[in-house]
């Protein structure tokens, strides 16, 4: 196998996040971990990326991986920048995309505009065709029409073309006749169809998508082009994976492709960071909390439109990394910089995927990592409004002038600021890059807002701090409560610079009992683009009587992806599937995501609580009756699954009302060999730890309390609250009540209730 | 909104119907009471993190109804929404959804207050009710009002209540959004305010005390006489199931903020009333004192009757608004009279509107204003009127007329007329094609098909303001569903749509000109369907503001498989249609705002690019060359390029 090979002949591994500010750069080397970041280069990210590359003097022709998460797609959506796009549409429907869902985007703003249409009016071509709801044709594609438009295009300007076509989800045939007619006319740009992008129901999201693939195609591909070319003349040769939406590693070519899976790339890696440090997080050392009966048992009451493949992924994550698993698997993630804060959950070591994302002001329903964002940040500004309320954000002082206490200008009271007042971060060594922290400044900031609040400046500080948990209480609360999930069954991990300062205040507002800081906190993005699998996803419309699916068919279209999934990874890698198909009530229009067993194994193993690797061969041997059977069990086993997800997530559930089958999925993943996270145990006492004692606020009260410099704790060493742990990228406040040890990866545990 | 014992009535409808005036007079005297109330008070940053949390309440039960629902009216369209209130009924927090459904909810908690005092209320308790007559809007919106007590199942704290278009509740017409009915009881099943799910007192308490399985059962007569009435009862009993489920979340979030912020809970919720209070009248403050009146108009009633004036008188003092509705028409026999609750709450939407978009929803928001209606008119009509149109289309003219009269005072706080109608379609029959779904409606099948009822509004122009052009092709004011997509519509419904389309030219013209109408094409595969149709402004422009033109109207016609219309229909419209029929509904367009002379030429120039404009009309209404154009579009391209 290839990893097997590479991994012998050289062993770098690197991991590439661009940000706002910084390029991250993490590289594991012989289980060592080493971190560089350099300034990102806005005009041309790649820069930045070699640049980084550069920094780490690791020898090129050892870099084995290279991943990379980029926010090239994302920020062209939000600035508009996409490529010019002509569109291709069933007649008729020329403006389903400029009408969206028909709503406008605030019920009492009547100034509020809808977002531009991703492809202008003056682009969007009709063509004279039209199937019905099984994807039988009630028009015959005009191909003359066709023709004359791909002449057109071809000596129009276009830079790329998106064909979404009614009910193409169910036959792809007329697009793909469309898109071989373009290229006999002679159109050279980029394509995209709909059947390729997102092959599901709903016009609107269906095309949508597919036009911002479309306009965002050149824009990757030269970006990705470009970096590639500049690594190889760097001289790394290891193939360049663009980190998914959906939290999985797509090959370079496969991003150019659908760059529209891209757009949360940044965010996704940062989630998968989190949950693999957290999966080796709190443990003394091996013991697995979840072992592989519990882990399935959980997947099958687990709710799947958050995920894919359940039972698949807890089976196998568990049997790869038995050895060294332990730790957290269902996680809250909180990610907070300096102007909002990312939230998102994991369940059984998984991300919850969404197909309701939304980049800028467009639903993107292309499957994402469920990430949440607030307008909560440490730059946050908080004001009193002509009601008399407390509010912090949305506006940020950002990074320039930054808060008050950076001393670089900034004179409106900040989250970050109100911290230094509470003596939650220090105002001497506030941030080791010599920041110029001005308390007088600071306080005088205050002042107006304490008196707007008729309080003092210490309570405005902490009310601040209380008002911006509040606002990411409710994002939490999205993420968790209204899917379905209790945050008292979740520990919370916290990264970015902001985040430890209010994960552990959080975690008591949401009876979360433990929060994890990890120890590459300030890294996870990059982190966690060394620790993905590389995952392709592949989905087909298929709406039906869930009774009148046979396992055979079933068995056939996941044949077929599984023929393209080889394809996609590569004959001969190590491939696990996840199959799941998306059911509901018939009647209902929204549908839950269920695991299902291999319909070709069904008879050999109907129960199908887990489906071993995939070297079974579908063989249609079985006399009819045998058949029968299987059928009826398969049905039987994936409908309970259902019923029961239906009641864990709604609270209700019709066991004898008849199901409907909407979406067939699979999800293949090539198994990426996880970095060991070694730290050298370190002894001692913590006391050697506390560096000094200040005055820190808690529940209004000052008291003195320890601050604790965080590389210098012991492994496994425990201290109980009011603390405050103070290291390189991010500090942290144990709250009295509450307790935090290292763990044996240098991991910092808080646990809630767990102090004296 | 205490409902005293003074206001009991027999159960004579005039007085339920003073009753309810009665209570939402209580309301404004409730200002003084509430805010020199006993309670402590609620710090500043208390208030903001219990206003979130009211509001995620609000919106988890908004996604557990949009996810549990069976019509795509719901799931897809999202006809429905979801609020808490408090003891008194008083509004605390909604999910942003329907403007129409959220100032009219609180006339139902009175009404179910009304009709089952404390004493006959318990834990697990549910009241179902639509009767416009009694605390309802019209017969399709179900609302189920859901009491909720403390932990120990003793003090009655608050209310969560939702409301759902249901696509079928009976009646003469197939969807139950005839055009054609004159008394209620062609309109669908009536229901008073009645118990659809019975408590048994508290139940389970958790680890906190805090009471979490609260112990109910359906009532099942209820239930059974509902299914009885309508065409599709298996999705009715679906969506009311997730009616149900949506106030059991809105109860056990509830709970869980009372365990969180304990006794603050009710005093929070004072203070979020009288904080979007204090906004609004800070924001009112600002509109020059005055009485400004303003007369539009229904086309017709859909009975011969019409038009139909909606006169309106706003007097603005400091930050006190009185809206007079004196001088409007009679109350009709066709189905366009709007209950007081929908009156109300047009009223409510309209004021809300020229303030801070940010203010949280509340009843705080409405305190500032009284709205009067005269009894036995259009807009606050005696049983046994014909309604179901009231909340549809009359709240849209009833939120035209008083931005009307806003504008006198400031035309800049308002914007012009929207397309002022919903254009609800609604289409019933007997699907032909053979569907094994299993369920109690497939016994059909065997008969040659599943009886159907599918109801959708179709979006057109918003009004241009004075900051830019009015949104193309949106649901304005009282309304803001979605589409229902085609493919959804076609999978479920033997429809076909050939067609979803802007219309050009339909903008009002001006500085800033209104937003287009749409077109909305749809074909009648291989049966009968009875098709209904319930719109406005067929004949009568919507309005523009400081020089703008008035927005194009609306159509309905029956077309041939080219597209080209072969029959007009009316706007309010009931018949059979053969298979292969083909409807084409024509949506208004919004009014402009500002002379069209002061347009920015660069605006009409890329107006013409996309198609929204012909050259021929912006030669007339722009007096933009011809010539000059083409030259502006080559100097466009080329910059582009």
């Amino acid at each position: 196998m290839e990893r097997d090979a590479t991994a012998q002949a050289s062993n770098t591994r690197v991991g590439a996040d661009v940000g706002g500010t910084f390029t991250d750069l993490v590289t594991i080397s012989d289980g060592r971990l080493r971190v560089d970041k350099t300034p990102s280069t806005p005009a041309n990210p790649a820069e930045g990326v070699v640049d980084g590359v550069e920094a780490s003097r690791v020898p090129p022709d050892s870099v084995a991986f290279f991943g990379h998460g980029t926010t090239v797609a994302t920020n062209a959506v939000l600035e508009g920048e996409w490529a010019d796009t002509a569109l291709l549409t069933t007649a008729g429907f020329r403006d389903a995309l400029e009408i969206g869902r028909q709503t406008r985007p605030d019920i009492y703003d009547f100034r509020a505009e809808k977002p531009e249409p991703v492809v202008p009016r003056d682009r969007r071509h009709e063509v004279p065709e039209r199937l019905d709801e099984r994807g039988s044709v009630v028009r015959e594609l005009d191909e003359a029409a066709v023709r004359a438009l791909g002449q057109d295009l071809a000596a129009d300007d276009v830079e790329s073309v998106a064909v979404s076509l009614l009910f193409a989800f169910e036959n792809p045939t007329h697009e793909r006749r469309v898109r071989d007619l373009l290229r006999e006319e002679g159109v050279e740009v980029p394509i995209s169809l709909s059947s390729t992008v997102l092959p599901e129901i709903r016009e609107y999201e269906r095309t949508l998508a597919t036009a911002l693939n479309a306009g965002l195609r050149p824009v990757v591909d030269s970006y990705v082009r470009e970096l590639a070319d500049r690594l190889e003349s760097h001289g790394v040769t290891a193939p360049l994976r663009i980190v998914g939406s959906n939290g999985g590693l797509m090959a370079a070519d496969a991003a150019r492709e659908r760059p529209v899976e891209t757009l949360l790339s940044g965010p996704a890696a940062g989630v998968r960071g989190a949950s693999y440090v957290a999966a080796r997080a709190g443990t003394t050392d091996v013991a697995p909390r979840a072992d592989t009966t519990d882990a399935a048992a959980r997947a099958d009451t687990t709710d799947a439109a958050a995920q894919a493949g359940t039972t698949n992924i807890a089976a196998q994550a568990d049997t790869t990394h038995a050895d060294e698993t332990g730790g957290y698997a269902d996680l809250l993630t909180m990610d907070m910089g300096g102007t909002s804060c990312d939230v998102s959950l994991v369940r059984d070591g998984e991300p919850l995927v969404s197909t309701e994302t939304e980049v800028g002001e467009y639903p993107v329903a292309v499957p994402a990592v469920d990430v949440h964002t607030v307008g909560a940040g440490g730059g946050s500004i908080a004001h009193v409004d002509d009601g008399g309320a407390l509010r912090v954000g949305p506006a940020s002082a950002g990074a320039d002038p930054g808060p008050v206490c950076y001393g670089r200008g900034g004179t409106e009271p900040t989250v970050t600021d109100a911290h230094l007042l509470l003596g939650r971060i220090d105002p001497d060594a506030f941030v080791a890059d010599a920041l110029d922290a001005d308390a007088t400044a600071v306080r005088a900031a205050f002042e107006p807002l304490a008196d707007d609040l008729g309080v003092s400046v210490r309570e405005a500080a902490a009310g601040v701090l209380d008002v911006a948990n509040a606002n990411t209480e409710r994002a939490l609360r999205v993420v968790s409560v209204e899917r379905g999930h209790d945050p008292r069954e979740f520990a919370l991990v916290a990264y970015g610079g902001a985040g430890p300062l209010h994960a552990t205040a959080l975690a008591e507002r949401l009876d979360v009992p433990e929060v994890v800081v990890p120890r590459a906190a300030g890294v996870l993005s990059a982190l966690g683009l060394l620790v993905t699998d590389v995952t392709y996803d592949y989905a087909a419309s298929m709406v039906r009587p869930w009774a009148e699916v046979t396992t055979g068919t079933l068995a056939e279209t996941f044949a077929e992806f599984e023929r393209e999934a080889r394809s996609d990874l590569g004959d001969g890698a190590e491939i696990q599937f996840e199959r799941s198909v998306d059911l509901r009530y018939a009647g209902q229009s929204f549908e839950l995501r269920v695991s299902v067993p291999n319909p070709a194994t069904a008879e050999l193993d109907a129960a199908g609580a887990s489906t071993p690797e995939e070297t079974t061969q579908f063989h249609e041997t079985a006399d009819e009756q045998f058949h029968e059977t299987a059928d009826e069990q398969f049905h039987g086993t994936v409908a309970e699954r259902f019923h029961e997800q239906h009641r864990t997530r709604y609270g209700h559930a019709e066991p004898d009302e008849p199901l409907e089958l909407v979406t067939v999925r699979l999800r293949a993943r090539r198994v990426v060999e996880p970095p060991p996270l070694a730290v050298e145990d370190r002894d001692g006492d913590p006391d050697a730890a506390v560096k000094t004692t200040r005055g820190v606020v808690f529940d209004g009260r000052e008291r003195e309390t320890r601050v604790y410099e965080r590389e210098t704790l012991p492994t496994e060493s425990s201290l109980d609250g009011p603390a405050v742990i103070e290291g390189a990228e991010s500090t942290t406040v144990v709250h009295p009540g509450q307790r935090a040890r290292v763990d044996s990866n240098a991991n910092l545990i808080v646990e809630i209730g767990g102090g004296e | 909104m205490t409902v005293s014992d003074d206001h009991a009535s027999d159960s004579e409808t005039h007085d339920e119907r003073e009753s309810v005036d009665s209570a939402t007079h209580d309301e404004r005297e409730s200002v003084d009471s509430a805010t020199h109330d006993e309670r402590e008070s609620v710090d500043p940053v208390t208030l903001e993190v219990v206003r979130n949390a009211f509001e995620a309440v609000a919106e988890e039960m908004n996604a557990d109804l949009v996810r549990t629902a069976y019509s795509p009216n719901i799931t897809e369209r999202r006809d429905c929404s979801t609020a808490l209130f408090d003891a008194d009924g008083e509004m605390i927090a909604q999910a942003e959804t329907m403007p129409v459904h959220l100032g009219a909810m609180p006339f139902s908690v009175a009404a179910a207050v009304e009709a089952f005092p404390r004493s006959q209320l318990q834990p697990g308790d549910s009241i179902l009710l639509n009767d416009p007559f009694r605390g309802g809007a019209h017969l399709p919106d179900l609302t189920l009002v859901t009491p909720i007590f403390d932990a120990a199942g003793d003090e009655l704290l608050a209310f969560a209540a939702n409301r759902a278009h249901h696509a079928d509740v009976g009646g003469a017409t197939a969807g139950s959004v005839g055009a054609a009915s004159t008394e209620i009881y062609e309109e669908g099943l009536r229901v008073p305010p009645v118990k659809l799910e019975i408590g048994h007192g508290r139940g389970d308490s958790d680890q906190k005390g805090v009471s979490t399985a609260v112990d109910s059962e359906l009532n099942e007569d209820v239930l059974s006489i509902l299914l009885a009435n309508v065409r599709t009862p298996a999705e009715r009993r679906g969506d009311l199931r997730a009616q149900t489920a949506a106030n059991a979340t809105g109860r056990r979030r509830f709970h869980d903020l009372l365990a969180d912020h304990g006794e603050t809970v009710p005093a929070a919720m004072d203070a979020v009333k009288d904080y979007s209070e204090r906004r609004m009248r800070s924001a009112l403050a600002e509109l020059p004192d005055g009485r400004y009146e303003f007369t539009d108009e229904l086309e017709s009633d859909g009975r011969g009757n019409g038009p139909l004036p909606i006169s309106v008188a706003v007097e603005i003092d400091d930050t006190d608004v009185r809206v007079d509705f004196a001088g409007t028409a009679d109350q009709t026999a066709g189905p366009v009279n709007a209950v007081r609750a929908v009156t109300v709450s047009a009223t409510y939407y309209a004021v809300r509107c020229v303030t801070d978009p940010e203010i949280p929803p509340n009843h705080g928001c409405y305190r500032p204003v009284e709205v009067d209606t005269p009894s036995g008119s259009l807009v606050d009509p005696e049983p046994p009127a014909a309604v179901v149109g009231g909340n549809l289309e009359t709240s849209q003219r009833v939120t035209d007329a008083v931005f009307g009269a806003l504008a006198a005072a400031d035309p800049e706080a308002v914007p012009a007329a929207g397309q002022g109608t919903m254009n609800n379609v609604t289409f019933g029959g007997t699907d032909p094609r053979v569907r094994s779904t299993g369920n109690d409606e497939s016994s059909a099948v065997a008969a040659g098909g599943t009886q159907y009822a599918f109801y959708e509004t179709e979006a057109g122009g918003f009004g241009a303001h004075s900051a830019g052009d009015g949104n193309d092709g949106v649901h304005v004011h009282m309304s803001n569903t979605l589409n229902t997509p085609a493919e959804v519509l076609e999978t479920a419904y033997p429809l076909r749509v050939e067609r979803y389309e802007l219309r050009p030219d339909t903008g009002g013209a001006g500085e800033f000109r209104g937003g287009l109408g749409l077109r909305r094409d749809i074909r009648v595969r291989e049966h009968t369907s009875r098709f209904s149709l319930l719109a406005e402004r067929h004949s009568r422009r919507p309005y523009g503001l400081a020089g703008g033109e008035p927005g194009a109207t609306g159509g309905a016609y029956l077309v041939d498989d080219e597209g080209e219309p072969v029959e007009a229909l009316d706007a309010k419209e009931t018949r059979d249609l053969p298979p292969g029929s083909v409807v084409s509904v024509r949506t208004p367009g919004g009014g402009g705002f500002g002379d069209p002379e002061d347009r920015d030429t660069g605006r009409v120039v890329r107006d013409l690019r996309l198609g929204k404009l012909s050259v021929a009309r912006a030669r007339v209404v722009y007096g933009i060359d011809p010539d000059d154009v083409v030259a502006q579009l080559t100097d466009e391209s080329a910059e582009e390029s």
